[in-house]
């Protein structure tokens, strides 16, 4: 059973705790992305895993073991690096061979490891190269080739895809998610590009500042955002979101007012509302302001007003246009929008 | 950059460099095809109150026309390299003919001052640079592995031997090792032989010269090391780790290789450097037993009365061909590298 | 807090730390030891008996009355007018350290911004100048230098010393100059300078660290040096090494052993204060030739 649990785990360095409170249970076969803005943890968090960094406190269980005290190598894990980390003086095929060697697996068998590893990442035919002789992409995947070899219970990977350019992104995240799929190995993944943690992911973390936001499913995340911080990251254009007031289920703010929401709360809360889920309208709309910008998107043209001080987006039909300045109409029907309290920035319930 | 603003830039540095290495070089070279005349001497007639003697002089009126006339020396062609000083051909035709066996003739060819200069200039050269090398290595790895806060002073400490003169540091040493400095006096207690002196023992010696040699130059290839050691790439050894390399393996296959182009080039420093040995065998005084190649040209300047120019420029330009020998492994592979870029 | 990696067993740590501490008293030992020593009478100094009389100083205070005594120091800078001998090592290290960054600087920006074949022939031939022993280029001096009359001169050591110098400083400052970006004097260029003036302007003063790290090294090795100054200098001109070597034959026979203690300490003390506060410098000056490799 490769099941990975997380109790508690915190990391403190010094005074400063990288990552804190983590706790989380990552099911057999699952494909678990970290998802979060630079310095949030997440590098920490997976490292935590590989038995490279300490944990300060909490527990880290591998099936039915704690693992906290073994070593890296005892773990029975493999882990793919932002930097590849292969061995530049070793061969292709020697660096897949590695792990094995270092095992002491019999010799007679690691060949056979080995090719397959190579076929399956399709490298078969650089084996005799070294690293250097590769492009960014090959070496990725001796990388992955690397951490297949020898069936480890989990596989870590930390940005794997980063140093990709855009197109060879999209080919090898398919590629990752192929061989998850073949293999059944349970996965953590850290990434900070949405678009590959939603991708990828049968579940995602959201973290910031070392703490966990939300976890779910990527609809999950991208649907019911759990806090404005998920709101404001997922997303592209991000969820809009203006601070206003609350009253018998009236949300107002300057130049915009919002009737019919179905809560009981009242008070301070942001409100939000995806860009996309918004319309353009002649009349009768929330918002009638002058329009701030308009980006030509290709399927889409992004019409942005200021509200207040935030700036919000709304999706037209590609083939719309309008001045800027003109004054633009947009509805925002209660039934699109989130509410979340402004002080704590947590969702409010039943919106 | 066009090719006069190179010329531009260059020619101060590159006049200094042909005025005074590549030249010296010509000029040895020319100089050591002649030796010093010989004194000219003249019978001159002294006479005291018990009667008259004729003694033999040497004519300084005649050597000064002779020096005017050819102040290089007399031509003496190859006759330099063949004397006995340096190449000694006929002794060693003597020496192969009458001795009984390769042993002996190996012993008594390394009495002869070139061969004997030339052998310890060799051991030294190629004992000292891999003992330098490991040595550097293994402080590397110590240092590394101490705490950060003490690092700077055991890095301050560690640089003296190599950035002191190398006179000072040698005599430092040979003061110690006196047989009444602290280090002297305590071997001979220790092993219970008051005869034990540096002069004494060829083998003391040697040990002695390569221990300072080795001592002075380890700093420089810990802080290479200890240097490289800081750039070993973090997630090749988190990689090894996470395969499941031990302790060991992980030296064995990440450090290693990565510190390998840095032993090529504390190896060629060290060569260099070492070839050149002078200082510790003025400082030790330990010309009886060992001599090096440049401690031949450097007595033949200074020792002599008149400074030996031929010999001197004879035995610079054998020494010239070593150095030319010991660099050609370097040189060949920098030039097919440098054919394979350009083609 | 330290990460995993770096982390040793127990048997490990005391093994390095072992080794370090061997290492540092051997590498440290020798200097402290003669430094303590050049306070004593030369009994002492050299006791056969015991060396503990070293540490006390028991015959120092039998024959001074005191445990220290400076007499060597005074008969070292005042009887045999040392302080001639560290006034001639200032003028010779500071010409040296001068004269060599300003050509060095040139040359090795040429080297560095120019592409042309030839450029790696001239550091190639620049290596192998350095490979060669002092000892034989001095020996093609002294004639020539005896005929033009300029032999034991102060500035005919300097200038000799400095093209000695030239090829290591060619390399370490091209190596420096290459860590430069061409697009820096590149976009003087086009701003309106000469390729002088962006060499001038523009690089030098990011150059800086470089430039005072191949100093350093230049003021070593003019400090250091020992072939040329003992050859090439006339008695009264000697420099601080060659003087403490002819010491050595003089001195010694007098007993005065003690006068070139005190010298050779003397000499050291510059040595460590740059150490002291160069450290850094000099760290990154020997690794810079071996990053290139
Ligand atoms: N050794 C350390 N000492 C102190 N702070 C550290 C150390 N290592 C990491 N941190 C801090 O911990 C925080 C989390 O770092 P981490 O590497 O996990 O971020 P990340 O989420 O992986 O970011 P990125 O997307 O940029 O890789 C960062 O703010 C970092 O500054
Ligand atoms: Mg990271």
């Amino acid at each position: 059973m490769a099941q990975l649990r997380l109790v508690n785990v915190t990391k403190a360095y010094g005074d400063y705790v990288g990552v804190r409170g983590f706790s989380l249970d990552i099911k057999d076969q699952e494909f678990l992305v970290l998802l979060g803005p630079s310095g949030c943890g997440k590098s920490t968090t997976m490292r935590m895993i590989a038995g490279l960094e300490d944990v300060t406190s909490g527990e880290i269980w591998l099936g039915d073991r704690m693992v906290n005290n073994l070593e890296p190598k005892d773990r029975d894990i493999s882990m793919v690096f932002q930097s590849y980390g292969l061995y530049p003086n070793m061969t292709v095929y020697e660096n897949i061979r590695f792990p094995l060697k270092v095992r002491r697996v019999p010799a007679a068998q690691q060949h056979d490891m080995v090719m397959r590893a190579a076929q399956m990442v399709e490298l078969t035919e650089y084996l005799d190269r070294r690293p250097a002789a590769l492009s960014g992409g090959q070496r990725q995947r001796v990388a992955l080739g690397r951490a297949i070899v020898r069936k480890p219970t989990v596989f870590l990977m930390d940005e794997p895809l980063s140093n990709l350019d855009a197109k060879l992104r999209v080919s090898t995240r398919a590629q990752i998610k192929n061989l998850q799929h073949t293999l059944k190995t349970t996965t953590v993944y850290v990434t900070h590009d949405q678009i590959e943690a939603m991708t990828l992911a049968d579940r995602v973390v959201v973290m910031n500042r070392g703490e966990i936001q939300q976890v779910g499913t990527p609809t999950d995340i991208y649907d019911m955002p759990a806090n404005t911080f998920v709101a404001g990251f997922i997303g592209s254009p991000a969820m809009n979101l203006i601070e206003g007031t609350l009253a018998n289920g009236s949300f107002t703010a300057e130049g915009l007012r919002i009737d019919g929401l179905t809560t009981a709360h009242s008070g301070n809360v942001t409100l939000g509302f995806r860009a996309e889920d918004a319309t353009i309208t002649r009349q009768g709309g929330q918002i009638a302001a002058p329009v701030y910008s308009i980006e030509l998107l290709g399927e889409a043209s992004m019409i942005s007003y200021r509200i207040g001080g935030a700036l919000v987006s709304v999706k037209a039909a590609k083939d719309y246009r309008a001045a800027i300045g003109e004054i633009v109409e947009a509805s925002i029907p209660a039934g699109i929008c989130h509410l979340f309290d402004t002080a704590s920035g947590k969702r409010l319930g039943a919106a | 950059m066009r090719h006069r603003t190179f010329f531009a830039f260059i020619l101060p540095s590159l006049v200094v460099m042909l005025l005074f290495i590549a030249l010296p070089i010509l000029s040895v070279a020319y100089q050591s095809l002649f030796i010093e005349h010989e004194q000219a001497m003249t019978a001159v007639e002294t006479c005291d109150p018990f009667g008259c003697k004729t003694e033999l002089r040497v004519d300084a009126a005649a050597m000064e026309a002779l020096r005017e006339a050819e102040p290089m020396g007399k031509f003496n062609g190859l006759g330099t390299y063949a004397n006995s000083s340096h190449l000694a051909f006929d002794e060693l035709a003597a020496i192969w003919r009458d001795s009984p066996s390769l042993g002996v003739a190996f012993t008594r060819m390394l009495n002869l001052p070139l061969y004997k200069a030339l052998s310890f200039t060799l051991a030294y050269t190629f004992i000292v640079t891999p003992l330098v090398i490991i040595t550097g290595f293994f402080i590397a790895l110590g240092v590394n592995a101490i705490p950060g806060l003490i690092k700077g002073p055991v890095i301050f400490f560690s640089l003296l031997p190599m950035i002191v003169t190398p006179l000072i540091g040698s005599l430092v040493l040979f003061w110690m090792i006196d047989s009444n400095g602290i280090l002297g006096a305590s071997l001979q207690r220790l092993l219970g032989d008051p005869s034990l002196t540096l002069k004494a023992s060829p083998t003391l010696t040697w040990t002695v010269l390569m221990v300072y040699g080795v001592w002075h130059s380890a700093p420089f290839s810990f802080i290479v090391y200890y240097a490289g050691l800081q750039s070993v790439p973090k997630d090749t050894l988190e990689s090894a780790m996470i395969d499941g390399a031990s302790r060991w393996e992980r030296v064995r296959y990440v450090i290693i290789p990565h510190l390998l182009p840095l032993t090529t080039f504390i190896a060629l420093m060290q060569l260099m450097d070492n070839f050149r040995v002078l200082e510790p065998i003025v400082g030790f005084s330990a010309a009886a037993n060992a001599t090096s190649l440049s401690y031949l040209i450097y007595n033949d300047l200074r020792g002599a009365e008149t400074p030996l120019f031929g010999s001197a420029g004879a035995t610079s330009m054998l020494t010239i061909c070593g150095v030319i020998i010991l660099l050609s492994p370097v040189l060949l592979r920098t030039w097919r590298d440098f054919n394979r870029k350009t083609h | 807090m330290k990460n995993r990696a770096e982390r040793q067993p127990l048997p490990l740590m005391l093994l390095c730390w072992g080794f370090v501490l061997i290492w540092l008293i051997t590498a440290a030992f020798p200097f402290l030891w003669t430094l303590w020593g050049s306070f004593k009478v030369e009994a002492d100094f050299f006791s056969y008996a015991d060396w503990m009389n070293a540490v006390t100083g028991t015959r120092t205070i039998q024959q001074t009355g005191s445990a220290f005594t400076g007499a060597g120091y005074e008969g070292a800078w005042v009887e045999q007018r040392f302080w001639l001998a560290v006034i001639n090592t200032a003028i010779v290290t500071v010409c040296v350290v001068v004269i060599s960054l300003t050509i060095g600087t040139l040359g090795g920006y040429a080297l560095a911004r120019s592409g042309f074949r030839y450029t790696f022939w001239i550091l190639i031939a620049a290596l192998i100048f350095r490979a060669m022993p002092h000892v034989t280029l001095v020996s093609g001096y002294l004639l020539p230098f005896f005929q033009l009359n300029i032999w034991g001169y102060l500035p005919t050591t300097i200038i000799v010393l400095v093209a000695i110098n030239q090829p290591f400083t060619l390399w370490m400052l091209h190596s420096f100059f290459l860590s430069i970006p061409k697009d820096l004097d590149e976009s003087a260029m086009v701003d309106g300078c000469t390729r002088f003036q962006a060499f001038r302007l523009v690089i030098i003063p990011v150059m800086w660290p470089g430039v005072v790290t191949t100093g350093l090294f230049s003021f070593l090795l003019a400090y250091n040096d020992f072939t040329v100054t003992s050859m090439l200098l006339t008695q009264e001109n000697q420099t601080m090494v060659p003087k403490i070597a002819s010491f050595l034959g003089t001195v010694q026979a007098e007993n005065k052993v003690m006068y070139a203690v005190a010298a050779v300490v003397s000499a050291m003390g510059p040595l460590f204060v740059l150490v002291l506060f160069f450290q850094r410098q000099i760290v990154s000056g020997l690794t810079a030739g071996a990053v290139k490799g």
